[in-house]
């Protein structure tokens, strides 16, 4: 219940909380929301010596469209994501991603950016930019530089951060006309990790073909992963029933889901299946206007 | 909590027996061995700190190697525990020459007990497969020419 | 180890030297003495510790007081202001939202940051807004309509709203 002890450190600035991991590295952890670390901490599962909070650096929370994208502030609460009119009328992936993390108490004080580093599998949000193809901004000792999200998770908890990098921003490509997006997900209970969790992005053309398929997968591997398969499928074809269900069947190959106390591995392969095809369907029907 | 996989090293099975029988290179490949005592024939005490992301854990544990067929058999026989829980796991490696090179088949049986069992249920099954890919990486670096 | 920090607590500013380890939820009950904020689980779950920060409701077992320096807290004994129960209190008491009590602080200041964004919800909202608090004694339904009772109140009255937060 009671973590062990740390020294704290409430940087004002990028560059200073940068200096705290470079003079402190591996030894240091970095709180953003801080929903998934201090449950750790409380546990002593992890117990780091220096704890390097980044609330009170102004300047990285925003959700605006510039330059052709989408940029995402990495301390950007859940909770902002999940009501930003912007979000809603046109980014549904992210919106729907939003609102199922957790219980709305966590997404008040989580953040994207927080999540995505975590990397914890079973977050809604790797799942989610895997399909949206984000790039990821990393702030280092340095400068910045962009990391793709396809090379970004390298295993449980472990990114392509370096010890001494911040995720300072998410950007994707602004959204356009013919574009939709969905995100499913079932859970055992609100506030649960996924059972399964499906997000899909995609655009049609001017004869209802798909194009710019992702597809991302949570919760049924040791990452975030992409069904790359299944996208491929459907780039180029119109989404109609049989190529729903073949893209559906592959993404439920694609994955590697363990058994364990949410269900047995070849049942979540077969949610991975049912989501995949439901998700497609909502995300052609927003493409199309409607939803 | 079952594991198994299979790994191919480009080196014949006699090499890849020898490196898997040698305590200096266990303590070498092995993830997180800070220290390797040999306790007699096949036998180790070990100091393990693994890291998982940002979980990090201490275990004092024993390592024996039973079953042995050299070259093609071995059974590896963990247990540890430390603050986070315990592990009791086993391990059957199979080699196979084919070619000049060798296929080293594994299955693993775990018995997982504790905080990391019982929070980390769900990630155990990933986590220990990633573990056994950065063990065999390691055994194929030690074939590299130093 | 002590980090000097100044939280406003229900309106009123309170001091303390802390260690940064110490829980936000621990600083409540055990610096300040104020034990309407309870403690239900180990594991960020169930809500009973639910306050607001700057108005947002949080699970104050998972937040460490250092990062309260310098901020608001409301708790669940700023609901009632001289002497008088807010309309969520009321409401409480007269739907029986209520048995056991345990969840019932972390429950109402849930509902308290929930009815100031949806001041007219339906059913199927107000369980949303409550997903974060577990309770193990009443099913929910008479929370439920506790709150959706408070949401009339709070609409028929609307200077009753504010507590000391």
């Amino acid at each position: 219940m009671i973590p062990a002890s740390f020294e704290y450190f409430s940087p004002r600035t990028v560059p200073e909380a940068v200096n705290l991991l470079v003079r402190y590295g591996q030894e240091a952890k970095l709180l953003a929301g801080g929903h998934s670390l201090v449950p750790l901490m409380k546990l002593r599962l992890a117990a780091p010596r220096y704890v390097v909070d980044l609330n009170r650096i102004d300047g990285l929370s925003y959700i605006r469209e510039a330059d052709g994208f989408l940029r995402l502030g990495a301390l950007t609460r859940h909770a902002e994501i999940e009501t930003s009119e912007l979000m809603r009328g046109r980014y549904p992936l992210l919106a729907d991603a939003a609102r199922v993390i957790s219980d709305p108490l966590v997404r008040n004080m989580g953040t994207i950016g927080g999540s995505l580093a975590h990397a914890d599998p079973a977050g809604d949000w790797g799942a989610a930019m895997l399909a949206a193809g984000a790039e990821i901004v990393a702030t280092g000792p340095g400068g910045t530089r962009t990391i793709p999200v396809e090379e970004f998770f390298e295993g449980t908890f472990v990114t392509a951060l370096r010890p001494d990098e911040i995720l300072t921003e998410i950007r994707l490509p602004q959204a356009g006309r013919g574009q939709g997006g969905a995100y499913l997900k079932l859970e055992r209970k609100v506030g649960d990790f996924a059972i399964a969790a499906v997000g899909v992005a995609l655009a049609l053309d001017g004869d209802g073909a798909c194009r710019r398929v992702g597809i991302g997968l949570c919760n049924v591997g040791s990452t975030s992963l992409r069904a790359e398969k299944a996208a491929r499928l459907l780039t180029g074809q119109k989404p109609d029933d049989a190529t729903v269900a073949r893209a559906a069947a592959a993404a439920a190959a694609e994955c590697d889901p363990a058994s364990d106390l949410r269900g047995p591995a070849e049942y979540k392969r077969d949610v991975v299946r049912v989501l995949t095809a439901r998700a497609v369907r909502l995300a052609a029907q927003r493409a199309r206007g409607g939803a | 909590m079952k594991v198994e996989g299979s790994y191919t090293f480009a080196a014949p099975r006699e090499r890849i027996w020898a490196l898997l029988n040698d305590p200096d290179v266990l303590a070498r490949v092995t993830p997180g061995v800070k220290t390797l005592t040999p306790q007699g024939a096949d036998a180790y005490k070990a100091k393990i700190e693994l890291a998982v992301g940002p979980v990090k854990g201490a275990y004092d544990g024993t390592v024996r190697i039973t079953d042995k067929t050299p070259p093609e058999r071995m059974t590896l026989r963990v247990e540890g525990g430390g603050k986070p829980g315990t592990i009791r796991a086993t391990g059957e490696l199979r080699l196979e020459e084919q070619d000049g090179r060798t296929v080293v088949n594994y299955t693993g049986d775990a018995q997982i007990t504790g905080l990391i069992a019982g929070i980390g249920h769900r990630l155990i099954g990933g986590v220990a497969k990633q573990m056994a890919g950065e063990f065999f990486k390691a055994v194929e670096k030690e074939l590299r020419p130093r | 180890m002590g980090t000097r920090i100044s939280v406003t607590v229900n309106g009123t500013v309170r001091e303390a030297d802390v260690e940064p380890r110490l829980l936000l939820v621990h600083f409540i009950r055990e610096i300040l003495g104020m034990t309407g904020t309870h403690i239900g689980c180990d594991t960020t779950n169930c809500g009973a510790c639910t306050v607001l920060l700057d108005g947002r409701a949080v699970k104050s077992c998972t937040i460490f007081a250092v990062q309260a320096d310098g901020r608001a807290v409301m708790t669940v004994e700023g609901l009632a202001r001289d002497g008088q129960l807010h309309p969520l209190q009321e409401a409480f008491h007269q739907q029986h939202g209520l048995q056991c009590g345990f969840c019932t602080p972390g429950m109402m200041m849930a509902a308290y940051a929930f009815l100031q964004r949806t001041p007219n919800p339906t059913e199927e909202q107000i369980r949303w807004g409550i997903s974060g608090n577990l309770c193990r004694c009443t099913g929910y339904v008479n929370i439920v309509a506790a709150i959706k009772d408070a949401a009339e109140k709070l609409r028929a009255s609307p200077a009753r709203a504010g507590g000391r937060g």
